[in-house]
């Protein structure tokens, strides 16, 4: 009998230590919340500014909707066209076609004592030259992980994220798509001490495969120019 | 209370303090993040959403115009789509531009023993490099030995020349960019940067800005065999 009184005033003791020392942490973290609040309001905004900026694309969207409709009316069949295949090669229209599909993750060879981990991750580089031979292949459009790029498109390692169109970080695996010749794209990726080669060397896991109905989305950056004039007509629109 | 039962009870009290403050030690080994650099994170985005929306409004306005004109009635309609086809020929190096930018010239470096007269040469991936970071620093349109740089353009390596939309091109070669000239400048230019890595190479670098570059169009303009528009896309 006593010794069970004991175990159970011990047991007590314990619970309510427990729970004064769970009441501090709390106390504590709330002291640390003040300035988790200051970034959950900056999360708030930055939600709001990209809110505001979907809007601002969907409108763009619908106002591109409507003037195509007035392009589909019947005396501007030519112009219409002209626009379709601009907008192709602008980037700034999804478009389907077929393609491949090429998908580079990092490394998978375990990294030696004493090298440089970085030597076996994928790189800006790496993807510049997939597009590069892509597009020396013919590719006519093309995108890393749904994010297409076009003549102002950047591949920029920042940490260990990939940054592109200035505002996309994407992370790997990478997933590049293009729409062209599937057999001449193909073979230019799988040339003799091509880009293949190069990135099996550091054991750079690329695989590629054959998309009959490949989609690449429109790119929805900035589609003006604070500083390239057009020369034809001067004083721009 | 017998005061052996009061000090079993303070020990106990004392053991449950301690054990709680020791899971709490091993819960939090470090902080997760430190705040502040997701504070520099947000506000980075931040801006860079404000100076994209900036650019969307202007396009909205732009857009907007366009289809009031085109509602006017035939003729404006044709203006209107113009209008719009000449914007994205610009957008995809269809139209010569002109504006601010820099200019950079890489020259191989002579080397008198050597069978083709070179020491060391810029290679393709040199000016791939060149040109990604380029448009990384905002540039709106760059050529390279007057071969305008689309979507589509490649630099590649073709023995002793690079080939950059098919055409043969050698050194020197001159890029040329649009853009704000500080920014250009300052991606290339600085310790550890591009130009200083090019020139440990031995290659020839030099970098200027320019008032005004006159940039051509891409000239071979073959329309996509592949790529259709997609009929409902956002």
């Amino acid at each position: 009998m006593r010794s069970r009184f004991r175990w159970a005033l011990i047991i007590i003791g314990l619970v309510l230590g427990l729970m004064l020392s769970t009441q501090f942490r709390a106390q504590q973290e709330k002291v640390q919340t003040t300035t988790v609040q200051r970034i959950e309001q900056l999360a708030q905004e930055v939600e709001a500014s990209r809110a505001e900026r979907d809007a601002l694309r969907a409108r763009n969207t619908e106002l591109r909707n409507e003037l195509d409709q007035v392009a589909g009316e019947a005396p501007h069949g030519r112009l219409r066209n002209e626009l379709e295949t601009v907008r192709i090669q602008s980037g700034v229209s999804s478009v389907t076609g077929p393609g491949i599909e090429v998908v580079l993750s990092d490394s998978s060879l375990p990294s030696q004592m004493g090298q440089d981990p970085n030597l076996y991750v994928v790189h800006d580089e790496d993807l510049v030259r997939v597009l590069n031979e892509l597009r020396a292949a013919g590719a006519e459009a093309l995108a890393i992980n749904g994010e297409r790029i076009v003549a102002t498109s950047e591949v920029m390692c920042i940490g260990p994220a990939v940054r592109v169109n200035k505002t996309k970080r994407l992370t790997p695996p990478y997933v590049i798509t293009a729409i062209g010749n599937q057999d001449t794209m193909i073979a230019a990726l799988e040339m003799r001490d091509g880009v293949m080669d190069t990135l099996k060397y550091w054991g750079i896991q690329v695989t590629v495969r054959r998309v009959a109905e490949a989609g690449i989305p429109a790119y929805t950056g900035p589609t003006t120019f604070n500083y390239a004039r057009p020369l034809s007509r001067e004083g721009g629109s | 209370m017998h005061p052996r039962y009061f000090s079993i009870a303070v020990v106990g009290l004392l053991l449950g303090l301690l054990v709680g403050f020791q899971v709490r030690l091993l819960e939090l080994p470090e902080p997760p993040l430190p705040p502040h650099d997701r504070g520099r994170i947000l506000t980075a985005e931040l801006r860079e959403l404000a100076l994209e929306r900036e650019s969307l409004s202007a396009e909205v306005r732009q857009m907007d115009n366009k289809v009031k004109t085109a509602r006017q009635g035939i003729e404006q309609a044709e203006f209107a789509l113009r209008a719009e086809i000449e914007k994205h020929m610009v957008l995809a190096g269809l139209t010569g531009v002109a504006g601010p930018g820099v200019e950079l010239i890489l020259h191989n470096v002579p080397g008198v023993d050597r069978p083709d007269g070179f020491l060391f040469t810029v290679r393709d991936e040199d000016l791939l490099r060149v040109v990604n970071e380029l448009r990384a620093a905002g540039a709106e349109a760059i050529a390279v030995n007057d071969q305008r740089m689309t979507a589509s353009s490649e630099i590649r390596q073709a023995g002793p020349f690079i080939n950059v939309n098919l055409e043969r091109v050698s050194a020197p070669y001159r890029i040329q960019a649009i853009g704000n000239p500080d920014d250009l400048v300052k991606a290339l230019e600085f310790p550890g940067g591009l130009a200083e890595t090019l020139r440990d190479w031995g290659i020839n670098v030099v970098i200027e800005t320019r008032t005004e570059l006159v940039l051509p169009a891409y000239l071979g303009r073959p329309r996509p065999e592949y790529a259709q528009p997609l009929r409902e896309g956002v």
